[in-house]
């Protein structure tokens, strides 16, 4: 089994460092990463809302129903978890 | 040689805890070790994302001298990172902590259910009382 899993991993590295060729050197200012879309956000984020963190400019402002949808993500996580570990009354199972 | 691995040493980085982290899935058998192999695997794919916003030589994405008057200036793209894959990030990690979370509370229930984390321990429990 151990054998099977660490077969598994090797060919899983190895298609990885394979694939690790085609990506851009570490810290290239022209990787396709950061020069199609990103410039526009470097460029307009402050001016468009108003918040000089364009981090935090892009999460409230530009991706704020993704973060709305994050916090149900959160709440439904804490539900799973209450409900799951709560103390059960006696005679329920579990 | 050399140089295309120095180059792109991160990616290696990367690679080898991406590694880490699936032997620990698939080859432990003990249920917190397969946990915690998840997050070290979660953890090299947000290094990664984060990685891909590196550029040399440029600071945080929080622009100075913008709101106190000093009207406009021209803003260089390349002497900020880029903040797309640490938003993205931002999100992977609130997602992962729920995950983790949730898996933890299973666990708990597991232990109090069969009294072992062991996974082989536990099919043979399951595989005794026919459940």
């Amino acid at each position: 089994m151990k054998v099977i899993a660490l077969i598994a991993v090797i060919m899983t590295g190895t298609l990885l460092i394979y694939g690790a060729g085609d990506m851009p050197d570490w810290g290239d200012p022209n990787s396709p990463a950061n020069s199609y879309v990103s410039p526009r956000y470097i460029l307009e984020a402050t001016e468009k809302t108003a918040t000089p963190n364009i981090v935090t400019a892009v999460l409230a402002d530009y991706r704020s129903y993704d973060t709305m949808g994050e916090t149900v993500v959160v709440f439904t996580a804490a539900l799973g978890c209450v409900l799951m570990l709560r103390k059960k009354r006696n005679g329920e199972g579990g | 040689m050399l140089d295309y691995v120095i180059s792109k040493y991160n990616f290696w980085i990367y690679i080898i805890l991406m590694m880490i982290g699936l032997y620990a899935m698939i080859g432990k058998k003990n249920l917190v070790k397969k946990l915690i192999g998840m997050n070290i695997f979660q953890s090299a794919i947000i290094l990664f994302y984060v990685s891909t916003g590196v550029k040399a030589g440029a600071t945080v994405p929080i622009l100075s001298g913008h709101g106190h008057g000093h009207g406009h200036e021209v803003i260089e793209v390349a002497k900020y990172i880029n903040p797309l894959p640490h938003v993205l990030m931002l999100t992977a990690i609130v997602v992962s902590i729920a995950t983790t979370g949730v898996a933890i509370a299973t666990l708990i229930l597991i232990y109090r259910k069969y009294n072992t984390l062991e996974e082989d321990e536990i099919l043979m429990i399951r595989k005794e009382t026919g459940v």
